[in-house]
């Protein structure tokens, strides 16, 4: 399994005037392999251009991303990409959505349909397996995406408010269906969001950005919390009740806070 | 459909409101069918003449598409081949395809090629401009998903861009099919043996309005049929709309 290693990374973008705006400065962060990394910011704090980079969709202006001790210069297989719009192929169904990556590699056809069929049964898209994306929920779209970006084995997985666009109700179910699949097939996973409680749910660490310009503000740890009360093996709800769970929201909640109040 | 032939028949030959030779009544019509059906009209029977004219359609129209719809393609992927070819564009776009007749005449003479490439003119425009413009409206997220999943720029080309485009390409199709055919007569009039175009003309130097109605709904019958078939092939190419 490989780790992402950010060194000194910052974007600057140069506007039609001519004038440049920086979007991220001397962002130094590693995730270990298998780590869960989550990032919350205000809008403008560019978590969206951090996970671009691991990408390779976008490239830093200064410093470099590193994954697996190599430098990143464009998409790889060893990296998949979870986009908050889902961004599935409307005109291919779930089953030739789920294998387009392994297609990509060219896989054999026998090696496509067992991992297909393993990662319908492991999201529960079985019945769905032969529709078009157009026909299925937001949560079952955003199944198939997760199912599309496991199904290429990928060390990294880059997720960009996944689960942004589903309502609270999805959210909750799809945010312990996320649990459970890193607890059975674990990956470096770099996870970006604006909801605090998610972030804490899901992560080991979880990584506050200002903006203006975007930089490292604090990193908060939630993994020894997360094994001492064995949060991985209880109910969302549960958890969501523990006392460390919302003193820990609330800490992150104040950093946020701090960020989006002016005059900070 | 009864309505409409009861509401001709009453203007026409029922109370006579219109004069019979400004237009036919049902029974004048009937007989013109009846003759271009059997012993033909202007050297040829009805399906002669309108096979000849389908077949020009669909040559230009074949045409049209497969130089029109790479080149909108090329135009929407490439900034460079669009800055070079938008010029043309705007200075070819204001001439009207009839104007080219007489030029394609004095290129290709009078057989079939100047009448296709009449045709290919008022046609290929619709298929590039509709092309292009779906390339170029295609889905960035769509192709960063595709890239991050590990595909070469053929298959984004290829699994991404051109199906998001369909749509808007069988648009240009259908614009493109009525446009060959709003122009078919128009070509014809360069000169033929056969075609509806040259029913048309000889109606009218005969002055048998009746035998005019009949090419004029062929025509039209003609293009509805064909553009069904281009919806029919639509569906089956894009399943995934509903």
């Amino acid at each position: 399994m490989k780790d992402i290693r950010f060194d000194g990374v910052g974007k600057t973008f140069t506007t039609r005037g001519g004038a440049a705006c920086v979007v991220l400065h001397d962002i130094d962060l590693t995730v270990q392999a298998r780590e869960f990394v989550a990032v919350v910011g205000p809008s403008g704090s560019g978590k969206t251009t951090l996970l671009r980079m691991a990408a390779g969709l976008d490239q830093p202006s200064a410093g470099e991303v590193r994954v697996g001790g190599r430098r990143v210069t464009g998409p790889g297989p060893d990296r998949a990409v979870v986009f908050q719009h889902f961004a599935l192929f409307p005109w291919k169904t779930v089953r030739q959505n789920i294998a387009f990556g392994l297609r990509c590699q060219g896989a054999s056809r026998a090696r496509q349909t067992v991992a297909v069929d393993r990662y319908l049964a492991l999201m529960g898209l079985d019945d769905a397996a032969d529709r078009y994306p157009s026909q299925l929920s937001g949560g079952m779209q955003q199944r198939v995406a997760l199912a599309r970006s496991y199904a290429i084995e990928p060390d990294v997985l880059l997720m960009d408010e996944p689960f942004g666009a589903l309502d609270a109700q999805t959210r909750t179910v799809m945010q312990e269906e996320l649990i459970r699949l890193s607890r059975q097939e674990p990956r470096t996973v770099l996870f970006i969001t604006h909801a605090v409680e998610e972030a804490v749910y899901l992560a080991d660490r979880v990584v506050v950005l200002a903006h203006d310009p975007g930089r490292l503000r604090e990193i908060v740890d939630i993994g020894p919390t997360r094994a001492a009360e064995a949060w991985n093996t209880r109910p969302i709800h549960e958890v969501m009740e523990l006392p460390s769970f919302t003193h820990l929201r609330t800490r992150l909640w104040r950093l946020l806070r701090d960020q989006i109040r002016p005059g900070n | 459909m009864l309505v409409v032939l009861g509401l001709w028949w009453t203007l026409t030959s029922g109370c006579g409101l219109i004069d019979p030779n400004r237009f036919p009544d049902p029974a004048e019509t009937w007989a013109a069918l009846q003759q271009i059906l059997t012993p033909g009209y202007a050297g040829g029977t009805l399906v002669q003449q309108a096979w000849a004219s389908t077949r020009l359609v669909l040559l230009g129209f074949a045409v049209a598409v497969t130089t029109g719809v790479p080149l909108g393609a090329l135009m929407g992927l490439s900034r460079r081949a669009e800055s070079l070819l938008n010029p043309a564009f705007l200075l070819l776009r204001p001439i009207p395809p009839l104007a080219w007749i007489p030029l394609a005449v004095v290129w290709l003479g009078l057989g079939d090629g100047a009448k296709i490439l009449v045709i290919w003119i008022a046609a290929f425009v619709p298929c590039v401009i509709n092309t292009w413009t779906g390339v170029r409206g295609a889905d960035l997220t769509l192709v960063a998903a595709a890239r991050v999943h590990g595909a070469d720029p053929v298959r984004v080309l290829l699994e991404v861009i051109l199906p998001g485009a369909l749509p808007m390409i069988f648009t240009g199709l259908r614009l493109s099919l009525q446009a060959c055919w709003t122009t078919l007569v128009a070509a014809e009039l360069v000169g033929t043996l056969y075609g509806l175009g040259r029913v048309l003309d000889s109606a009218y130097r005969d002055v048998n309005p009746a035998m005019i109605l009949v090419a004029m709904v062929t025509v039209g019958l003609l293009g509805a049929a064909t553009t069904r078939l281009i919806a029919a092939l639509e569906r089956g190419l894009t399943p995934w709309q509903v």
